[in-house]
């Protein structure tokens, strides 16, 4: 299930928010009610006097002192509603009944008159009051006023100041996240998905608008074969056999993209059409060159090298427009250069002519094939490419050597990336 | 890939070293875009340092010629590599873009 940007940062945001919150409970419940001591040095005196007292009076060792002792204090406390501690002279707590045994653990205690901050201590049960009292030969001490309000105050002060930047800085965060950052994110999402739908549409096209099966005839064998990159391209093969002509193209057109898809598309089909009522080479040449020049909308360039083989007289009559060198029997075809199509719709393109034999291969391709680079930035290039044609076994099939050559390239290439769609076409005289 | 532009008596001249593939043809493209706005421009074209142009930027140079020409202008090469003159030649723009 896709989430979108703006649902996930909500689920996120509230889960962030409901840790916050339950930070803050927690916090709350941990924290202690204590209530202030108004008068504290008023009741370290009293204290202190009670504790002069019990010195003096009882002995130390008596159960009665220690009861004693309790009783005093938490009468003492009662009428300010806070909680005491006793403990002896190490720090064995003494009272109240849920903390007996207890090791009190202070670093220190702070006489409350003092403006020393508390330290961490584990007082649990306590609000205030410690008393410590040793035995025999000292008198009973009162250790201090040890108000545990301050310590979890401040403690609560700090976690209070923490949790409140800490939401401050959320609620910035959420602000910034939800009026900047996620639109930014659905964009960026947007167009990659736009592009990826335009990626599948071109690919579509592409799948139309090239020949898939070849056609079968005893006195010639085809095959084509196209590399696409990544993006989709204009490179363009088709063949038809129309009778006993076998009709064929390979072309580029300039730009990738849907766009680049469509006019290809739209090229090979047209060819593909006229071819069967008899239209000539050049007269087809002329008309692709018009349909791009007169929809400058377009703005797209075409090279196309078309060719027809008479299967009877095996002539070749071809027509090229700006495309790369064609390969005829071990070395490059003489073609005229003319100007690649959509340029300039006067143009007047002719045709040539060469006579095949038997065992007599073509090797048509795109600039992708000659303009392959490997990782020193070497050029595949036109030489390597005859040579490599001259190392084709006689027997071999147009459809080996159509994958053949691609491995090739794909070996020369080695790790450097594909710069371009390799299009091959091959066609064999049997 | 450097690219220099300088104006010299109503002309202005681009010069292009390096290459034009397509990793540097989007900034080739970005420099000459100025270019695509003038009326009437002249534009003499030195490519002798240039080692390769690709199918893209040749389309990028094709439509720069075919804009100024539309306003008035022009764009002629005046100077060419080896290389590039080859590309131009298999293209059939060899004529449309190298002054005799």
């Amino acid at each position: 299930m896709r989430i979108s940007p703006r649902r996930a940062f909500l689920l996120l945001a509230a889960a962030v928010g409901l840790l916050i919150v339950s930070l803050s409970v927690f916090s709350v419940y941990k924290s202690r009610k204590v209530s202030l001591l108004n008068e504290y040095e008023n009741l370290m005196e009293d204290l202190q006097i009670i504790a002069d007292d019990i010195s003096s009076n009882l002995d130390a060792g008596d159960p009665e002192y220690y009861s004693f002792l309790e009783t005093t204090a938490k009468v003492q406390a009662e009428g300010e509603n806070f909680s005491y501690l006793l403990m002896d002279s190490t720090g064995v707590v003494i009272s109240p009944e849920f903390m007996h045994g207890k090791k009190l653990v202070m670093k220190d205690i702070r006489p409350v008159e003092t403006e020393t901050p508390a330290y961490l201590a584990e007082v649990w049960g306590a609000d205030c009051l410690v008393l410590r009292y040793h035995f025999p030969d000292r008198p009973l001490e009162l250790a201090g006023v040890y108000d545990v309000k301050y310590l979890f105050a401040d403690v609560r002060y700090t976690i209070a100041s923490f949790l409140l930047v800490l939401a401050l800085f959320f609620g910035l965060m959420l602000l910034v996240f939800w009026f900047f950052v996620i639109p930014a994110v659905e964009r960026i999402m947007a167009r990659k998905e736009q592009a990826e739908r335009e990626l599948m549409i071109a690919r579509e096209i592409q799948e139309k608008a090239l020949t898939r099966e070849f056609p079968d005839d005893p006195h010639c064998e085809v095959s084509a074969v196209l590399r696409a990159m990544k993006e989709v391209g204009g490179d363009i093969y088709r063949c038809r056999l129309v009778g006993r002509k076998l009709y064929f193209v390979v072309g580029d057109v300039s730009d990738k993209g849907a766009a680049a898809a469509f006019v290809m598309f739209l090229i090979s089909s047209t060819i593909h059409s006229r071819v069967g009522h008899g239209a000539t080479l050049a007269g087809l040449m002329k008309e692709i060159n018009r349909l791009l020049c007169d929809n400058p909308d377009y703005e797209m360039f075409c090279t196309l090298f078309l060719g027809a083989v008479d299967l009877d007289t095996l002539e070749l009559e071809y027509c090229n427009a700006g495309h790369t060198r064609t390969l005829f029997d071990g070395d490059f075809l003489a073609q005229d250069p003319q100007l690649i199509v959509g340029i300039d719709s006067g143009f007047h393109y002719h045709t040539q002519r060469v006579q095949l034999k038997s065992g007599d291969r073509i090797l048509v391709y795109t600039d992708g094939v000659t303009e392959a680079r490997d990782e020193n930035r070497v050029f595949f290039g036109e030489k390597r490419l005859r040579d490599w044609m001259q190392t084709r076994p006689a027997a071999e099939s147009c459809a080996a050597t159509c994958e053949a050559l691609l491995d090739t390239i794909a070996r020369f290439r080695g790790k450097a990336p594909q710069n371009d769609d390799i299009a091959v076409m091959c066609i064999k005289i049997l | 890939m450097k690219i220099t532009l300088e104006e010299q008596n109503d002309v202005i001249l681009l010069s292009v070293s390096g290459e034009l593939d397509a990793d540097t043809c989007p900034v080739f493209q970005k420099e000459i875009e100025p270019l695509m706005e003038r009326k009437a421009a002249k534009v003499e074209m030195d490519l002798s340092k240039l080692t390769y142009i690709s199918s893209k930027a040749l389309r990028v140079l094709i439509s720069l010629m075919q804009r100024l020409m539309d306003s008035g202008g022009s764009l002629t090469v005046t100077k060419v590599s080896p290389s590039v003159l080859d590309i131009l030649d298999m293209t059939g723009l060899s004529r449309s873009f190298i002054k005799d």
